[in-house]
């Protein structure tokens, strides 16, 4: 298998998607009408609800879907099962479910007034789904950013080379924002100074790794060299599990990341949220085009770096740890979330995307083309994986993406050091946007029980301390399936709020109908899965020990892992019997009355 | 020409947009406060003698509509913080 051959399959996946099914469903099943009013037309207040041009919406929510998820989830299956499940997995998925969710839950909010899905939750099926959904989406929040800030403090303990580019990251990111919004620059001129800027630091990190190096080595003999906690970790040792370290640089490394998302979540939006997201999304966006590109040129010009070196199956049920199992079925289907499928893209596009429709044929490109295009970024984090297969999952990643750059002409440095820093600037930019919802989740949670949890730093200290706790369990590759698994269930739950809405209409329900009852079950199956991994794997063997702190964590995730069932037992009970009463009677439709002329 | 157009409006959707976005968040808070002192009693806050407001009446009726939507859907007219996803 090269390269090439998998950027034409996913090619070809993505035309025959869009033309052959999912223009066919917006004909025939969905009837969107150009003629019709659209809630941005019908309510439109200059700020949430504002009819946008099919174009500009489209990038807008492709740039808000596509983050860390396809990137992250790739590379964590082809470690597990081999290429050949994930890329099957990722074009499957895409082409008979991906699509539906992020199309659907737009298709669902526009047709009803603009509401969120827990808004149309509240209507359709009942008052309490509303409130167990908040549960869930704090949970669901808190097991990403545990994941996230538990993946980079790894890579940046490790890799003393990314240290300068993120550093200049934040420094150009409130620069931007005081550029932009008090200075008054042009976007242009402020973008090519700190983009500039911060590319030029990221890709010559490795000159200054040396110094960095040096303060990794004195921040550990802090301790004697003497580990900080020591925790059992059944990812080590070929998946049979060993004893392992967290030492001062990761957790200096990790309070650092959650100095800077508590800054990110608290001072206001345009003074570093933004700004930061806004110059990372141009050096990671610089990274997927040279790497994709370059993977699809490789193979003609540089063959050696566009050939797969994993095996393309690993087996179906790969023992990870003393008791741990790893079955295809259902563990794959979560551990690659977006790319395939995620909930998150319908969370969005149902409150942000939705209310800025200004037509209805503008819905499919809109929904359906963005989801498309996160699916090749997945491929390419799947080929990069595939070619790299060198050090842990992330190190390959850097060196297969490297190695694509490299085609263009990069000194191999420069452009390992570019991989690296685009995984790294991703994944940053995006917690730090996840503890500001999480903040804003808990506030509307239990702030009215706990009026502490009102004040801004308090819930977001809490959500921080929270996710610390995550991590000083060390094992992330768990965290991030039960992330993928409220992730996907998060699709699935979607997927039955439409299914329950196109029944309450009277249209055909089967092509959501199908994927959400196939994703309920996986992802009910898989966080079942995950919780006795988790505690025969981690809670067991740290308990045993008489760990205090990875026996916190794990016991935390395993006890957030029973709720997750439990959350998604009742809304699937409550949906279920809203389906059923709505399939024999049909219920009116909420949708706005059609414009004149 | 149109191809060229796509492709423009589509980075724009992924870079600039999202500053066009928030500015127009910060211009409808500054709005609100303005309308909410000078135009309150519309919404049952009377803070200036209604004589005032009649005066600047004529200068904000097209904004009038957009303002009382947006305060409809919060859940105290003084809340700043939107308890949705959008933004992010």
């Amino acid at each position: 298998m090269n390269a090439l051959i998998a950027v034409v399959l996913g090619a070809i996946t993505v035309y025959l998607t869009y033309t052959r099914y999912a223009r066919r469903i917006d004909r025939d099943v969905i009837q969107s009408d150009p003629k019709r009013a659209t809630p941005a037309t019908l309510y439109m207040d200059g700020v949430d609800f504002m009819p946008t041009n099919r174009n500009i919406l489209f990038g807008y929510h492709f740039k808000s879907i596509a983050a860390a998820g396809p990137i992250v989830g790739a590379i964590v299956a082809a470690t597990l099962w081999g290429w050949l499940p994930a890329m099957i997995w990722l074009i499957v998925g895409v082409a008979f479910m991906g699509w539906v969710s992020d199309y659907s839950a737009i298709v669902l909010s526009v047709r009803n007034e603009g509401r969120s899905l827990s808004a149309v939750a509240h209507r359709l099926i009942s008052p309490r789904t509303r409130t167990i959904l908040f549960l869930f989406i704090f949970f669901y929040l808190l097991l990403v950013a545990g994941a996230f800030v538990g993946i980079m403090a790894t890579v940046m303990e490790t890799q003393p080379r990314t240290y300068m580019g993120m550093i200049l990251l934040v420094i150009m990111g409130l620069l931007l924002g005081q550029m932009l919004y008090r200075w008054r620059v042009g976007l242009v001129p402020a973008t090519m100074i700190t983009v500039g800027i911060t590319l030029v630091a990221i890709m010559t990190g490795h000159a200054s790794e040396p110094i960095f190096k040096g303060l990794n080595d004195g921040l550990n003999s802090l301790t004697g060299g003497a580990p900080l906690v020591t925790y059992f970790d059944p990812t080590l040792a070929g998946f049979k599990g060993a004893e392992a370290k967290i030492m001062p640089t990761l957790l200096f490394w990790a309070l650092a990341i959650s100095i800077f998302c508590y800054a990110g979540s608290v001072l206001p939006i345009w003074r570093m949220a933004q700004p930061v997201v806004y110059v990372g999304f141009w050096i990671t966006a610089l990274a997927m085009v040279l790497g994709l590109s370059g993977a699809a040129i490789g193979t003609f010009t540089k063959p050696e770096v566009a050939y797969f070196s994993i095996p393309a199956f690993k087996g179906w049920n790969p023992q990870m740890g003393p008791a741990g199992v790893m079955p295809l079925w259902p563990m794959l289907f979560v551990t690659i979330a977006c790319g395939a499928i995620s909930g998150w893209h319908a969370l969005f596009g149902s409150v942000g995307t939705a209310r800025q429709i200004e037509n209805e044929a503008d819905m499919l490109p809109g929904g359906a083309g963005s989801m498309l295009a996160e699916f090749l970024l997945g491929m390419l984090a799947l080929l990069a994986i595939s070619i790299g297969a060198k050090g842990n999952p992330v190190a390959a990643f850097a060196s297969g993406l490297g190695g694509f750059i490299s085609v263009w002409g990069f000194p191999p440095d420069y452009a390992v050091s570019l991989a690296f820093a685009a995984f790294i600037v991703i994944v940053l930019v995006v917690t730090q946007l996840l503890f500001r919802v999480m903040r804003v989740t808990l506030t509307e949670w239990l702030g009215e029980i706990i009026p502490p949890l009102r004040n801004q730093h308090v819930a977001s200290l809490v959500s921080i301390g929270m996710a610390i706790l995550l991590v000083m369990t060390g094992t992330w590759i768990y965290l991030w399936q039960l992330f993928g698994a409220a992730n996907q269930l998060m699709a699935a739950l979607s997927l039955l709020l439409v299914t329950v809405w196109l029944v309450s209409v009277g249209k055909h329900w089967l092509f959501a109908g199908i994927p959400m009852i196939f994703m309920y079950l996986t992802t009910v199956a898989s966080i079942l899965v995950t919780a006795y991994n988790l505690y025969f794997n981690v809670y067991l063997p740290n308990l045993d020990a008489g760990r205090l702190l990875p026996t916190i964590g794990s016991g935390l995730m395993v006890l957030v892992a029973v709720l997750l069932v439990f959350a998604s037992v009742f809304i699937g009970i409550d949906g279920f019997r809203a389906f059923f009463k709505y399939l024999g009677k049909p219920a009116p439709s909420a949708r706005p009355a059609p414009a004149e002329g | 020409m149109h191809g060229w157009q796509v492709i423009r409006d589509f980075f724009y959707g992924m870079t600039g947009y999202q500053f066009v976005h928030h500015a127009r968040e910060m211009k409808h808070d500054s709005e609100a406060l303005f309308f909410t002192v000078t135009l309150g009693d519309l919404i049952g806050v009377p803070i200036m003698p209604p004589v005032y407001s009649l005066r600047l009446l004529p200068y904000v009726v097209p904004e009038i509509a957009a303002w009382k939507r947006q305060l409809a859907r919060r859940r105290e007219f003084w809340e700043k913080e939107e308890y949705d996803l959008h933004s992010v």
